[in-house]
């Protein structure tokens, strides 16, 4: 059996090559661009030293390998350059924007948990059953709804018929923390919805199959009562392989959120990114692109290593 | 383990239940893209100031939009989008994966790390991220996003041949087949291939869904479909000002793409319990 520093070591070297993939990956992305930089920026009526000039100062002069160095260098000291459109420092921009796209996920994120846990274990309690079954349909149907259009019709309910139409309105947690976390409670629902329907699906079939798994028959003929084993056997052996579920889940909560900030027009990353593209700023593109896919390795990473701790077999495969 | 499987056969509703309402739902949207082809009740692109946003009526059973375009017609040409696209790039999806999965399941070692290194690093960037940004390196078309949406996709489909190579080239005709000499390519092409289908049927299925899902949510951006062209994102994303005057032109749209991706999700839950009620 593997010990668990060789199990460590090899998920750190897998971190490390895959943070290396994903940086030449975007790297790569944005050296292939048609066309040049800096002759974009300057328009076509800049002469050609002038041209040469801007190219010498962006660094586009430097040979490719040199240039992804520098470039992914400055990415992993958190001074990733300036951006073009904007002329401030690409890590400032970002910086000002993750309240919302943090705030977001996180809230989204205890949606799901708050909801398809309790739902999870009424609905396998007697699967099958009517509740279950609605439970079931309804899962699906929510499964299949992207969270922009679930934006839209929670706008749409909200404002046709509550009449409370606050979308647009954005409060900063520095002004009012409550505010802020009121005006990003139904983005936050819409993004969720699916992942609540998938945490469901997932949680529900998993307790299923530990309540039938002997030590649970066991425990019953010791007399154990039901909501005990729930509790100190059935949940936390679910909750093992759930750990994986979760890291996937908030990597789609950080993608579906991009979205629909849009929809709800909030200032956050994701509206930030689409500026960059209409732009074609691209280190402010390429800088919010690889910090993204860096959150979501190190989320891997940690789930990895949290699932491995928690049930030990996981590092035999 | 043998106990479980009977509990949750017995207590999931039928396959052909999930087959017989995704096949309905589904057969919605194809019955529209096929009708679309010869006639439509207005010209999609058709303005008409005379009947800006109008409600839902006998001459215009969906209403109008904000340019007095009839949203049925629109509806109706915007499923072909959604079905090309959903097709096109879960084909190049399927053809990467299975390229890349198969000889990483069945050669193993440096090849296998190498691949799936690839695969996990694309499937690292969140939801469409990587879409987006091929679209804004190389602007937003149709085929862009096709090929974008395949490279995401590819690695989904690479996972489930690799997984699926690894058990069957355990199996005994492929020892024998490799000690009579059969080339590793005939052998991933004619004896593992053929029996990776019925683990790719279902994920092809969902992959179409997924892909649906991802290309709705790059044209309600801007960056899928472009206008005039009609495609449920970007009606969707016009609709958005007009929500409280207008909700048809929410409703019908965002019904449309749910009936497309839900018949979808129903066909491969029908799929997945058939299939691993045939292989008991």
């Amino acid at each position: 059996m593997q010990s668990k520093a060789s199990y460590l070591i090899g998920k750190t070297v897998e971190l490390i090559l895959t943070l290396l993939v994903v940086s030449l990956l975007v790297f790569a992305a944005f050296s292939v661009i048609p066309g040049d930089t800096a002759r974009v920026m300057l328009g076509p009526d800049a002469t050609e030293s002038q041209v040469e000039l801007l190219r010498a100062e962006l660094g586009l002069d430097k040979p490719l390998a040199a240039r992804y160095l520098s470039w992914l260098l400055g990415l992993l000291t958190f001074n990733p350059g300036k951006s073009y459109a904007y002329n401030v420092s690409v890590s400032g921009l970002i910086a000002q924007r993750l309240p919302v796209t943090i705030g977001m996920s996180i809230i989204a994120m205890i949606m799901v948990i708050l909801i398809s846990y309790p739902l999870a274990v009424l609905s396998s309690r007697k699967p099958g059953r009517l509740g279950d079954q609605i439970c079931s349909v309804i899962g699906h149907v929510l499964f299949a709804i992207p969270p922009y259009v679930a934006s839209l019709l929670l706008i749409l309910l909200t404002s046709s018929v509550f009449s409370l139409l606050t979308v647009g309105n954005y409060v900063s947690p520095s002004e009012d923390f409550f505010e802020y976390i009121g005006c990003l409670l139904l983005p936050s629902f819409a993004v969720a919805l699916p992942k609540i329907a998938m945490s469901f699906k997932f949680l529900r079939s998993s307790i299923i199959e530990q309540k039938s798994a002997d030590y649970v028959r066991t425990a019953k003929s010791h007399g154990m009562s039901d909501l005990k084993i729930l509790i100190r056997h059935v949940l936390p052996n679910s909750n093992v392989s759930s750990i994986t579920i979760i890291s996937i889940i908030l990597s789609d909560i950080l993608g579906g959120s991009l979205i629909v900030e849009q929809v709800f027009n909030l200032p956050g990353l994701g509206r930030l990114l689409l500026s960059a593209i209409s732009r074609r700023d691209f280190p402010l593109l390429s800088g919010i692109v690889f910090y993204l896919a860096l959150v979501t390795v190190l989320l891997y990473f940690i789930s990895d290593i949290a699932a491995s701790f928690a049930d030990p077999r996981i590092r035999l495969k | 383990m043998a106990r479980a499987k009977k509990n949750s056969a017995e207590k999931t509703p039928e396959a052909s239940v999930f087959y017989i309402v995704g096949l309905v739902l589904l057969g919605i949207v194809v019955a529209a893209f096929i009708v679309s082809l010869f006639w439509t009740p207005f010209e999609p692109d058709a303005t008409d100031a005379a009947s800006k946003l109008m409600a839902p009526c006998a001459s215009h059973p969906f209403g109008t939009d904000n340019f007095g375009r009839d949203v049925l017609s629109r509806i109706m040409s915007a499923s072909k989008y959604t079905i090309f696209i959903s097709i096109a790039g879960v084909a190049i999806a399927l053809a990467l994966g299975t390229i890349a999965g198969i000889p990483a399941g069945y050669f193993g070692g440096f090849t296998d790390r190498g691949i799936m290194l690839i695969g996990n690093s694309i499937m690292c960037f969140p939801g469409i991220l990587l879409a987006l940004v091929a679209v804004a390196v190389f602007g937003a078309s149709v085929g862009n996003v096709i090929w974008a949406l395949g490279l995401v996709f590819a690695p989904t489909f690479a996972r489930v041949c690799r997984v699926g190579t690894m058990e069957i080239k355990e199996l005994d005709y492929i020892t024998h087949a490799r000690v009579m000499g059969v080339r590793p390519l005939r052998i991933m092409t004619f004896h593992i291939f053929p029996n990776l289908v019925p683990q790719l049927l279902p994920a092809t299925v969902i992959g179409l869904a997924n892909m649906t899902l991802f290309e709705s949510g790059m044209s309600y951006l801007g960056l899928g479909v472009q206008p005039p062209d009609a495609s449920f994102g970007k009606m969707l994303a016009d609709a958005q000002a007009y929500v409280r005057v207008a909700p048809w032109l929410i409703i019908f749209p965002a019904l449309m793409l749910v009936f497309y991706i839900l018949g979808l999700y129903f066909i491969s839950e029908g799929l997945r319990i058939s299939l691993s009620k045939g292989g008991k």
